[in-house]
């Protein structure tokens, strides 16, 4: 009779076990910003997540950050497996305009955690018609980077406050005889962000919602003002920085601010990543971005965050995860490693790293926000996907002298006025 | 006519010297990025000589990045598609060099016409094709399309070099009593030897870099290929060249050595002198 | 028994029976081979060719629809499309031309074995064996006006004072992308050239000396007639790869400044990246079938390579 008992014990655990086994549950996600480092971090998150859920496995997509939207298009519009996808905002519309994203409200309605979310950020999640289809999971805007040690060369101690105090100091230090340049500026890779801070610091009425507006409504491309702004933009590239960087994109900019070639970068976040492995403690640091001559400036609001589609078979589990990645100590670890300001307002207030060292230059920014306008792009109109290349092939012509300031802001009132349907 | 001899020696001596020299240049510095540490490969003036000497680039590779499976994978998929494509192309391209028949033109122009269309253009069809037999993220799908990107141009290939093999040798074999497949393989195949090793060695190169269908098919961390993985080294914030360079003399290794072994077939072969019509 | 006989022998055999066997034989052996072409390349180049009529975009994928000849009159009427069919034709003429004409004085210098002849082939012929992509990001790297390699070399020797900006100007930029181009193609044409001359037979070349013939008598009248079926072939095929080759021009310059150095491929998959305008993408991959088909029958006719069956 004992051994009997033994017997089927040993079957039953055994059965429950198989089941178990049977029962692991694999979850698809995919990243966009893929890196080494941050394939890494995000590794590291699912590990964790696992040892809390012994029957999920999470398999992560980190497809090459340049083809990985058409990658997740194409998975998406034609069901491949997946249960977490990551999304920035320049292509939330389209990705949800696919029609596959499960729509969060119901999800965020149960959760605590989406008041812990910093003041804004869902608001500008919910530009896809009023209804939020990530969780954001970083914050990025531009910050000023600057090379203390570059500058100290030259005399230079104390970080521009305005467009025209960083333009002088570009001035100064500029010598194609040494190689040395002042601005790092990018002529390709879609500069967009570089020209609208420096375009739109002149102007001191735009519309917070919609960088292309003023608030009486009416756009700015043909106000005189806007033309102060691209001259200045103009100037940068004339007089402060390489002629060849009209073929910089990300990766050249940082080459030359590394190297020291141009020690003023306008950059987001993630650049820190990075530049913590190049350079040493110090040699760089940030600062907010200089204001224009109309006393303010209007960085944009960038973040990225998961989405689960609505086809996916494990949308709880996924949701989960989410939850996960957005609790204090994971997050936090994500935007320390990766290089984001945290989407929570706790970790801002608990965690010193992000109001100190190379984060002070956006903890000034979040404090002012009269003189640091985060504003938003349109990038729920139509017009948004290929507007991008668009301005950078226009400002290319511009820069080569190909086409003058007016013809180009010209062209520019063109499209929007017929995206905008005005 | 001693010193015309010596100035034609000088003559060539210094034209090999400058291809050598254009060619040896960009791979002297990869290989000097490879071993340098990352504070050194972003600096101005640029430095020559690693100050540090380290392998800790090729270190993140295999340990850190996985590739030594990336690499596994690519060689799985370059050897085998190459090779499936070969034997197609050597059957069909033996036809094609050998027989007439109606049709032939067409096909001819049929398998010309391939090579003419944009790889974007049928990609994303491709994808879908693929994705309704399952076949998507699976080393086997992704060498079922590198054995189409390889086939017509094989075929092509195989014809001329089939076509270049004297009829008269094959048929003094049937004559000797061999059947026709016979005598395809007792003597056509290995008088056309070094043809093949041209062809796979082609192959092997246009498969193992393959990027653009491999970055859209393969999905898991366990399935990707090397050209993918050092594509995946650019990312929003720049490009580590210490780590990208170490990546690029690994991902040589492989071509380098197959067409090394290759080009001996070819050359040998092809100096035999059995081939002359 | 002699060996004609033998001939005969299976010449008497029903000519009709051989002759269906050997057309099953021809139909197998060829299986293989179209059918996968067929499956994998031509079925989805007819679906790729449906989506240039449709509206398959990024915002309207829940929306498709058939548009007519939209996507072409929108490619028609902008800027782009001029300026990278005049890049392509100036893309292929001279990078072909360079490619052909250097890869060929290398196949010459090497055709004589001298010390180390393989070890120099190994390095030589590298190139070849890297990917176009990573030769475009290597290269826009070692151009880079600032920090590039190049510049930096040609400084210290004092050819240069300041870096030249290769990618920048749009002049340069259009000849850096060629250059890398034919870098890169040289090993190609030397590869295939070096081999077609291994098979000349020396005989004739003794005899030609007999006669009294100089050497540049003998490339043009022994050298050149013998290898001009691979030169045919290699020049075609490689002129219809160029075409299709935007890897280089996209890694090193993503066809800019200001869409200069756009050739009809990388406009194409711009629109791909950087639109997400997949309809579009596939009418500008028709113009450039329909181009390369018309280019292959002018071809074809001036060669008359057809009947020498030397494709």
């Amino acid at each position: 009779m004992k051994r009997f008992l033994v017997i089927i014990l040993t079957l039953a655990i055994l059965m429950l076990v198989s089941i178990g086994i049977a029962q692991k549950v694999t979850l698809n996600m995919i990243q966009v910003f893929t890196s080494p480092q941050r394939t890494q971090i995000l590794q590291n998150i699912i590990k964790e997540f696992e040892k809390l859920h012994p029957n999920v496995q999470i398999n992560l997509i980190s497809p090459p950050y340049e083809t990985a939207y058409q990658k997740v298009y194409l998975m998406l519009s034609i069901k491949q497996p997946l249960d977490i996808v990551e999304v920035g905002d320049w292509s939330l519309e389209g990705v949800v305009r696919l029609g596959r994203m499960e729509n969060l409200e119901p999800y965020i309605k149960n959760w605590s955690g989406a008041k812990e979310l910093v003041p804004g950020l869902l608001k500008a999640v919910r530009a896809t018609g009023g209804k939020a289809y990530i969780i954001p999971n970083g914050v990025y805007a531009k910050a000023l980077f600057y090379r203390p040690d570059i500058l100290a060369k030259y005399g230079i101690t104390k970080v521009p406050q305005t467009m025209h105090e960083l333009y002088a100091d570009s001035v100064k230090i500029t010598n194609p005889d040494k190689n040395q340049y002042g601005f790092d500026f990018r002529g390709t890779g879609l500069p967009t962000n570089f020209i609208d801070i420096i375009t739109t610091s002149y102007i001191n009425d735009i519309d917070p919602s919609n960088m292309y507006k003023l608030t009486n409504g009416k756009l700015w491309f043909k106000d005189p003002r806007a033309i102060e702004g691209l001259k200045l933009y103009l100037d940068f590239y004339k007089n402060t920085a390489p002629k060849d960087s009209i073929n910089w994109g990300f990766d050249e900019q940082v080459n030359a601010f590394v190297s020291g070639i141009t020690p003023f970068l306008f950059q987001d976040p993630d650049t820190t990543g990075l530049l913590n492995k190049l350079l040493k403690k110090g040699e760089y640091k940030t600062a907010p971005l200089p204001v224009g001559p109309s006393g303010k400036v209007y960085p944009s609001y960038g973040f990225g965050g998961w989405g689960i589609p609505n086809y996916s078979k494990h949308k709880e589990l996924a949701w989960e995860f989410i939850k996960f990645f957005t609790t204090p100590k994971i997050s936090a670890y994500f935007c320390k490693e990766y290089g984001a300001l945290p989407v929570l307002k706790s970790v801002y207030e608990n965690d010193p790293y992000f109001s100190t060292g190379v984060f002070e230059g956006w903890k000034e920014m979040f404090k002012n926000p009269k003189k640091y306008v985060f504003t938003s792009y349109p990038l729920a109109n139509p017009g948004w996907t290929k507007w991008t290349k668009y301005q950078q092939d226009t400002m290319q012509q511009c820069l080569l002298g190909r086409l003058s300031i007016e013809q180009m802001t010209d062209k520019w009132y063109e499209y929007w006025k017929k995206s905008f349907g005005m | 006519m001693r010193k015309k001899h010596i100035l034609a020696k000088s003559f060539r001596f210094f034209f090999l010297s400058l291809y050598l020299l254009a060619a040896v240049v960009p791979l002297f510095w990869i290989f000097i990025t490879s071993v340098k540490p990352s504070t050194e490969v972003y600096t101005y003036p640029l430095i020559y000589w690693p100050k540090h000497f380290t392998l800790e680039n090729y270190k993140f590779l295999f340990l850190f990045a996985n590739f030594s499976q990336y690499f596994k994978n690519s060689l799985f998929v370059s050897i085998i598609s190459s090779l499936v494509a070969m034997s197609f192309a050597t059957l069909s391209g033996y036809i094609m060099a050998r027989y007439k028949f109606k049709f032939k033109k067409t096909l001819i122009v049929f398998l010309f016409f391939a090579q003419m269309i944009p790889a974007y253009l049928i990609m994303i069809p491709q994808y879908k094709m693929f994705s309704d037999f399952g076949l998507i993220n699976n080393l086997w799908g992704l060498i079922i399309v590198y054995v189409n990107i390889a086939v017509s141009f094989s075929t092509i290939m195989a014809r001329g070099f089939f076509s270049r093999i004297p009829r008269s040798l094959e048929e003094a074999a049937l004559m000797d009593g061999c059947s026709r497949v016979g005598a395809i393989f007792r003597i056509t195949i290995p008088l056309s030897l070094p043809g093949l090793a041209a062809i796979f060695s082609f192959s092997f190169v246009n498969t193992w870099n393959e990027l653009f269908t491999a970055a859209l098919f393969l999905s898991s961390n366990s399935k990707l290929t090397v050209p993918v993985a050092l594509y995946s080294f650019i990312s929003k914030a720049g490009i580590q060249w210490n780590v990208m360079s170490a990546g690029l003399i690994v991902a040589l290794l492989p071509t380098i050595l197959v067409f090394a072994v290759a080009q001996r077939y070819i050359v040998a072969g092809l100096t035999q002198g059995a081939v002359k019509e | 028994m002699t060996a004609p006989f033998i001939r005969m022998m299976k010449l008497s055999n029903s000519s009709r029976q051989v002759g269906l066997k050997l057309k099953r034989f021809i139909f197998w052996m060829l299986l293989p081979t179209f059918v996968i072409v067929l499956i994998l390349t031509y079925y989805p180049t007819v679906e790729g060719s449906i989506l240039a009529f449709k509206d398959y975009s990024v915002f309207n994928f829940q929306n498709i629809h058939f548009v007519g000849l939209d996507n072409f009159k929108t490619i028609f009427e902008g800027p782009e499309f001029a300026i990278a069919t005049w890049n392509t034709i100036w893309w292929i003429a001279f990078s072909v031309t360079l490619q052909l004409i250097l890869g060929f004085a290398l196949a010459l210098l090497m055709r004589k074995p001298f010390k180390g002849r393989g070890l120099y082939a190994g390095i030589v012929f590298y190139p070849w064996a890297l990917s176009g992509f990573a030769i475009g990001i290597l290269w826009s790297w070692l151009l880079n006006g600032q920090f590039g390699l190049i510049n930096d070399i040609l400084i210290k020797m004092h050819i240069l004072d300041h870096g030249i900006n290769f990618l920048a100007n749009p002049k340069y930029a259009f000849i850096s992308v060629i250059t890398v181009n034919v870098w890169y193609g040289i090993p190609f044409f030397a590869i295939m050239i070096l081999a077609a001359l291994q098979s000349i037979p020396t005989s004739l070349y003794e005899s030609a000396e007999i006669d009294g013939a100089g050497s540049i008598m003998k490339f043009f009248h022994i050298t050149v007639p013998y290898i001009k079926p691979t030169l045919v072939s290699t020049v075609l095929l490689r002129i219809i790869w160029v075409m299709n080759f935007p890897d280089i021009i996209y890694g090193m310059t993503r066809g800019g400044p200001a869409g200069t150095t756009n050739i009809l491929a990388t406009y194409m998959i711009n629109i791909v990246y950087f639109e997400s305008d997949y309809s579009k993408a596939s009418a500008v991959g028709l113009v450039i079938i329909s181009a390369l088909t018309l280019y292959t029958l002018f071809y074809l006719k001036l060669t008359s390579s057809y009947e020498m069956g030397e494709l």
